[in-house]
C-alpha cells in the first residue's frame, strides 16, 4: 500500500515551483498623472460638442503645446503643476484664445507598486476670460487618475 | 414483497486511536528570501493546538521588513503582524493517523505598521516634481484562506506548506497612500493578494483519541434483485 506521506512530500516540493514562478515583477500600465478633464458643451444648444480645433498650453509655454489644433477633442486634459496652487493655460477654440486659471491644493496619491506615487489635486476655484468661452462649471473638485469630468466648458 | 435488510444497523465500525498534538513552526520561505533579497526581512512562525482529529486553532506571529527601491520612489514599511484562526484536516482519520494533512484554513490578521515614503517624483508637462511622505504608524486588518499540507518527516517532526490567499479589509490608510507592502499581508496596493509559507514543526502529542472510522460497507441487498435475476 502507498503511504499518504509520499504523495504529500511529493506536493510539498511542487510548492517550491511555484514559488519560483510567483516573483514575476510587473511593469506600470496605470495612468500616473492626475489631469483636469474638460468637457466642451455647445453654449446654444447646451450640447455636449467637441469644438472644431483645440490648441492648449500652459501660459508662457507656448513652445510646448499640450494639444495643437486637436479635432475632437473630449475632454481635454489639463496637467496642474503640483508645486505651485495656480496653473494658467491659453485655451483656443476654433481660433480663438481665451485664458483660463485654476487655483488648488495638491496632496500625494499612491497608485501602485508599479506606478508609485501622483499628485491628485482639490480644485477650488478658477477665472476665466470670455473671448469664445461663455462660462465654466465645475462638476467635481476632486482631481485624480479616475476618468472622471471635473469642469464643462460652454463655447 | 420486498425485503431489504437495513445495512446501516449492520455497519461494522472499527476504531483508530490519533494522537491530539501542540504545535509549534518556524516559517522557512521568509530567512531563504532573506538571504536572497536583504531588502525584504519577514520572519514568522505559529502555536497550534488540535482540537480533535479534524480541528486545530492556530494563532501566528511575525515580524516583517521591507525596503523597495525603483526609479521614481523609494519605499520602507517595518511592523508586526498576528494571525489567529483554524485549520481544517480533510484528510480521512485512517489516513491521516494524526502525521498528514492536505486541508485548509481560515486566518484573522491583524498588522501594526510604520510606513515611510523618504522620497518619491512625479512627472509631467511642468516638469518633474520630488516629494515625501513622512513616517506614520498604521493598523490593518486582514482575512486569509490557508489551503495546505503537512507530513510528518520525523517523529514529532513535519514539514508543510500552505498557500494563503489574502483578503485586505483596511490598510489603516485611506484609499490615496494604501502601503506598498503592509507586513503579513504583501502589497496592499491590491485588494487581494497570495502568499507562501514552508514551515518546519515540532509537535508534542498532548492526548490520544479514539476515532470510529466506518468499514468500506458491503452494497444493500435487495430482495428483489434475485427475483429478477436469469441465469
Amino acid at each position: 500500500m502507498k503511504k499518504p506521506g509520499s504523495g504529500l512530500i511529493k506536493l510539498f516540493l511542487a510548492g517550491g515551483i511555484l514559488i519560483i514562478f510567483s516573483c514575476t515583477p510587473e511593469a506600470c500600465f496605470e495612468e500616473t498623472n492626475s489631469f483636469l478633464k474638460a468637457s466642451f458643451y455647445n453654449n446654444e444648444t447646451g450640447k455636449f460638442q467637441a469644438p472644431d480645433s483645440v490648441t492648449l498650453f500652459g501660459e508662457g509655454r507656448d513652445t510646448i503645446m499640450i494639444y495643437n489644433k486637436e479635432r475632437n477633442l473630449q475632454p481635454a486634459n489639463f496637467p496642474l503643476n503640483a508645486e505651485t496652487e495656480s496653473c494658467t493655460f491659453v485655451v483656443r477654440i476654433n481660433g480663438v484664445s481665451d485664458t483660463i486659471s485654476f487655483f488648488y491644493s495638491s496632496y500625494p496619491a499612491f497608485i501602485s507598486k508599479e506606478c508609485g506615487y501622483t499628485f491628485n489635486h482639490i480644485l477650488e476655484s478658477h477665472s476665466v476670460t470670455n473671448n469664445i468661452i461663455d462660462n465654466v462649471i465645475i462638476r467635481n473638485r476632486n482631481i485624480t487618475t479616475s476618468n472622471e469630468e471635473n469642469i464643462r466648458i460652454f463655447y | 414483497m420486498l425485503l431489504i435488510i437495513p445495512a446501516v444497523s449492520l455497519r461494522a465500525q472499527d476504531s483508530i486511536l490519533i494522537p491530539l498534538k501542540l504545535n509549534a513552526g518556524i516559517d522557512l520561505s521568509g530567512p531563504v528570501i532573506y538571504m536572497t533579497d536583504k531588502n525584504n526581512l519577514n520572519a514568522e512562525g505559529f502555536f497550534s493546538a488540535d482540537r480533535n482529529e479534524k480541528i486545530s486553532y492556530v494563532v501566528e506571529g511575525g515580524y516583517s521588513r521591507f525596503r523597495y527601491s525603483q526609479y521614481n520612489y523609494d519605499y520602507l514599511a517595518k511592523g508586526i503582524f498576528i494571525r489567529a484562526g483554524a485549520d481544517f484536516n480533510m484528510l480521512e482519520p485512517q489516513t491521516s493517523k494524526g502525521k498528514y494533512r492536505a486541508g485548509i484554513g481560515v486566518r484573522y490578521g491583524t498588522s501594526i505598521y510604520s510606513m515611510e515614503t523618504p522620497s518619491f517624483s512625479n512627472e509631467n508637462y511642468w516638469g518633474s516634481v520630488t516629494s515625501s511622505i513622512p513616517q506614520s504608524t498604521r493598523l490593518g486588518h486582514f482575512l486569509e484562506v490557508v489551503p495546505g499540507v503537512k507530513t510528518e518527516l520525523f517523529k514529532n517532526i513535519s514539514i508543510g506548506w500552505s498557500v494563503r490567499l489574502r483578503l485586505l479589509i483596511s490598510a489603516g490608510t485611506g484609499r490615496e497612500l494604501r502601503p506598498v507592502h503592509m507586513p503579513g499581508f504583501g502589497n496592499g496596493g491590491k485588494s487581494a493578494t497570495a502568499g507562501f509559507s514552508y514551515f518546519l514543526v515540532w509537535q508534542v502529542p498532548y492526548k490520544s483519541k479514539m476515532v470510529i472510522i466506518k468499514k468500506e460497507e458491503p452494497e444493500e441487498y435487495d430482495e428483489t434483485d434475485e427475483e429478477n435475476f436469469e441465469p
